[in-house]
């Protein structure tokens, strides 16, 4: 009875230590000392430290022809204005999509410069009858307000300013101005500077100018914006544009700023006769977060606005999966080397592993496997997300065979297009699972704190996949690849989205025109010959300089009937013909 | 996690976990639910060891073979082994207590087995989708596999559908169902017509001593009597009963002999699969109560003098309860985990909260 109550104590000590240190690891990373753990930012560089001592701590060294664990990447931080101006009185501020440059020119006014393409069966065109090449358009900012329901619903999709710049460069615009109308929300006011993540420019200088400057335009026309928007908005709407006697001078300073940021990498050499087929073995997890939220993909309420957002579950839980998983390796015969991966500048776009798959320092070909952690903490009624299963015929025997004794309520998913860094590796090839325990209130919320992770489920993930871990390190013959075709077309497809081209954009690239990740097997894009790595730049006549414009010139398209679709491959612009589907 | 494609991303992975509706008494009765199976399209049938150490389980999992086959489980290691040949169709394996034998029932006999598993793969790779349905494989015979050894041991030889067998609790007796009767003796017009329309019509139980000799009919009823099982003193077997259409089915017990058979529930739906818990308190079974799809496990005592209590609540189909040799796990077949297909889950069972909840169900209702 003394022995066996001495073995209990035991274990039982030895499971409390386990959860002792994904507490810490959890509520180190999420503190707020760390401040959220932005992409290039001191806090990024406090988490990178702990994660680095902590890599040291279970025996790691940096990887094989690098000296330290931090891997620099660079990325687009955000946009600033450095003083752009206008010929007139009033302030300006250059849209942050802007190109910088001066352009000087005649003035357009086009009403709210919304261009509805004709595949919506609605007529609305504010260039319907107005010649703006060469000109400076003026467009109001939003779209009609006292239209009704229906109508505001189908505007308000292609009032985004990023939509009405490509459809006043389209029209051979020089410049784009918006202005707020008295009417709308925010009247007068310039357009803020958003950090905007896919950052390339959008081929023509756009400005917003306050309401100051916009009645000193209009003055030239003698009319008022008021009494101008007030027509457009409960009159007809197809009031037609007009010219505006004067000439302007936009002078635009765009500055994108250039960051660095860190993926930290570390490895646990292979013990005793390594395994030739496939020597590696990878754990990863995204360390980065959104700081205080100062972009876009904060879900924080009004009140808690500008918080730390602590991101435990995303992804401090995956940091301290990956570090307690490579403890637990650490101490076992490992025929393979094991990898343990921590990526910044997930949040902004998978932007640290597309940089490490980009240029990999070790050859990705010798990854037997990819582990990926991403929001492990939150686990409800014994439930878990495993998922990319479908990347390997090999992988339901291991999941079950492990589960058989970490006892899951398992939801096993094949789907690898996932928001998440596993959705690259499965892009390179690498047989890959990522481990969800599913989402939650304080999903990309500043509640999103230490206290509430589920540490003993959160142990008993760190058992499972180290179970299977160990089972891909001690099988001589690497799991195999499996392709998984996407059920639809992922990411540029908007809700409401009627056609389907098969394309698969890289949300990682920055590159002029709309670099494609991939084609869906047996879908008009492979149909029509694009590839992988083809840069789209036009489609159906629509220049497309990134992934906004490509998504609104999807809209035009119609169904069934072939689109010219130039493209570039390899420096060399070539077209082809699309004929898109319908999306089922 | 990356905010792009979050919104429908996340409606898509976002477990149900708001379906939990207060009126949901599923955790008074099961905790710690979790898959047992993921390899392959399907599995089911689990039913345990007798030292409760092991699970043997009908499941579709090997390219070549679009048929179940017999695996056994290892719940210590996690390890699976198929134990059936690997050839044809098998179905509703069981451990024989103090022996290395597990029964099962198989087609690998039949010359035409390869045939049919091509005919369904080619089936299968043009697309085309059927509703899953079991077709009484009139080849199916019952075998005794030895662990030991290796070897089968053919129990059944007559034409017509021999499975769902079940030992003893001492191990001597097999109790099974079989469709012989459409073949041994001369069919009326009307039977002929039922035969091609719906074999499972008549079967009937059966009971055979271990090494398959003294085979002999226990029920004579029209209507598909079937799945049966001995409660855990030997002294009854539990099965279920089909009217004519197929459509109403009921849980009966009876002597082993054949004789005092007793209709448990009379519950108005298709109620099956039922299995004693070990306690000899009460039967888990499944019942389509609810919706013609959307099977339930529900638990009455072993008289039957209460209304049915309802175990789980989860949309499709939860069926084939088998508890644990101590009766403090139950092992079921559900689509729970996702598609149409059953995978095995296992869960703690919660013995004094289902005695409760029998003990304050209603008395059983009467119905026409």
């Amino acid at each position: 009875m003394k022995k066996a109550l001495a073995i209990a104590v035991l274990l039982s000590a030895t499971v409390h230590a386990d959860v002792a240190q994904l507490r810490r690891y959890v509520t180190t990373l999420a503190s707020e000392r760390f401040g959220g753990r932005q992409t290039g930012t001191e806090g990024e560089r406090l988490a990178r430290e702990f994660i680095v001592s902590e890599l040291k701590r279970i025996g790691a060294k940096p990887l094989p022809g690098q000296k330290d664990f931090a891997l620099p990447f660079e990325f687009t931080a955000g946009t600033r204005d450095l003083g752009t101006t206008l010929s007139m009185a009033g302030k300006a501020r250059a849209l942050s999509f802007s190109d910088s440059g001066d352009v000087t020119g005649g003035v357009a006014f086009a009403g709210y410069g919304i261009v509805v393409p004709e595949s919506q069966d609605f007529g609305y065109d504010s260039y319907a009858t107005l010649d703006v090449k060469d000109k400076v358009v003026l467009v109001l900012r939003y779209f009609p307000e006292d239209a009704d329901q229906k109508t505001r619903g189908i505007l308000a999709r292609y009032s985004d300013l990023r939509f009405k710049a490509m459809a006043a460069r389209q029209r051979g615009a020089k410049a784009m101005l918006v202005v707020t109308g008295p009417k709308s929300p925010n009247a007068g006011e310039l357009v803020p500077m958003t950090f905007d993540t896919a950052l390339a420019d959008s081929g023509i200088v756009a400005a917003s100018i306050d309401g100051a400057a916009g009645n000193a335009i209009f003055a030239a026309a003698g009319k008022s914006i008021a009494d101008v928007q007030q027509s457009l908005d409960s009159g007809n709407p197809h009031v037609a544009g007009f010219e505006i006697p004067t000439t302007v001078t936009v002078r635009a300073k765009v500055e994108r700023e250039r960051h660095t940021a860190y993926n930290i990498a570390g490895y646990l050499p292979a013990t005793g006769r390594p395994i030739a087929e496939k020597p590696w073995l990878g754990l990863g997890a995204h360390y980065d977060h959104l700081g205080h939220g100062e972009n876009g993909s904060s879900l924080a309420s009004k009140e808690e606005a500008g918080r730390t957002h602590a991101g435990a579950d995303d992804n401090a839980s995956g940091d301290a999966a990956v570090l307690a998983v490579g403890g637990i390796l650490a101490k076992q015969p490992r025929p393979r080397n094991v990898l343990l991966m921590f990526w910044s500048g997930e949040e902004l776009g998978l932007l640290g592993s597309s940089a490490f798959l980009a240029t990999p320092p070790l050859k990705i070909a010798d990854l037997a496997a990819y582990l990926n952690f991403d929001m492990v903490g939150r686990m409800q009624d014994n439930k878990l997300s495993v998922q990319a299963s479908g990347t390997s015929k090999s992988w339901d025997k291991l999941i079950e065979q492990a589960n058989v004794k970490a006892g899951f309520n398992l939801s096993v998913q094949p789907d690898p297009y996932l928001p998440t860094d596993l959705r690259n590796f499965n892009t390179a090839g690498v047989p890959s699972l990522n481990f969800f325990t599913g989402s939650h209130a304080d999903y990309h919320k500043p509640s999103d704190t230490a206290d509430k992770i589920a540490y003993d489920d959160l142990d008993r993930i760190v058992e499972f996949a180290a179970a299977i871990a160990r089972k891909i390190e001690d099988t001589p013959e690497p799991p195999v690849f499996a392709k998984v075709e996407p059920q639809t077309q992922q990411g540029a497809s908007r809700a409401g989205g009627r056609v389907y081209t098969g394309t698969v954009p890289d949300y990682a690239s920055d590159a002029k025109g709309l670099l494609l990740g991939g084609v869906v097997a047996g879908g008009p894009a492979e149909a029509a010959g694009l590839q992988k790595g083809d840069v789209i730049i036009e489609i159906a006549g629509q220049t497309i300089a990134n992934i906004y414009d490509y998504t609104y010139a999807l809209d035009v398209l119609k169904i069934g009937q072939p689109a010219k679709v130039v493209y570039m491959r390899g420096g060399e612009r070539k077209d082809t013909m699309l004929t898109p589907g319908a999306r089922k | 996690m990356q905010g792009l494609m979050r919104a429908a991303w996340l409606l898509l992975s976002v477990f149900l976990v708001g379906a939990a509706a207060d009126d949901n008494h599923e955790r008074d009765f099961l905790s710690r639910i979790r898959r047992l199976t993921v390899e392959g399209k399907r599995a089911g049938e689990g039913y345990w060891s007798p030292d409760g150490k092991r699970l043997v389980f009908q499941s579709e999992r090997e390219p070549g073979n679009p048929f179940y086959q017999i695996y056994t489980l290892d719940l210590t290691t996690g390890e699976s082994r198929r134990i059936s040949p690997g050839l044809g169709k098998t179905t509703c394996a069981f451990f024989r207590p103090r022996s290395d034998e597990i029964e099962f029932a198989s087609t690998h006999a039949d010359p035409k087995s390869k045939q049919f598993q091509d005919d369904e793969l080619a089936f299968r790779a043009s697309g085309k989708e059927r509703r899953y349905s079991w077709d009484y494989d009139p080849e199916m015979d019952i075998y005794a596999y030895s662990e030991k050894t290796g070897r089968l041991k053919q129990l059944t030889t007559v034409r017509g559908y021999d499975a769902e067998g079940s030992y003893s609790p001492d191990g001597q007796w097999i109790v099974f169902t079989s469709m012989r009767d459409a073949y041994n003796r001369p069919l009326s017009d009307a039977e002929k017509k039922q035969l091609e329309t719906d074999p499972s019509y008549f079967a009937e139980i059966y009971i055979m001593k271990a090494d398959g000799s003294g085979q002999r009919r226990l029920t004579s009823v029209a209507g598909y009597d079937g799945g049966p099982f001995f409660t855990h003193d030997g002294a009854r077997i539990v099965w279920r009963r089909f009217d004519v259409t197929g459509v109403i089915a009921d849980v009966w017990t009876m002597k082993p002999d054949g004789t005092d058979q007793r209709q448990v529930t009379s519950f108005g739906a298709m109620s099956w699969a039922p299995y004693e818990h070990p306690s000899g308190k009460y039967f888990i079974f499944a019942s389509n109560k609810l919706g013609f799809d959307n099977f339930e496990l529900y638990m009455v005592d072993v008289d039957g003098t209460k209304e049915p209590v309802r175990v789980t609540y989860s949309d499709g189909f939860d069926g084939l309860p088998v508890p644990s040799p101590d009766g403090t796990q139950l092992a079921w077949t559900s689509t729970r985990g996702g598609g149409s297909a059953g995978q095995l889950f296992l869960a703690q069972w919660n013995h004094q909260k289902a005695l409760d909840a029998i003990a304050s169900a209603p008395l059983k209702q009467t119905r026409k």
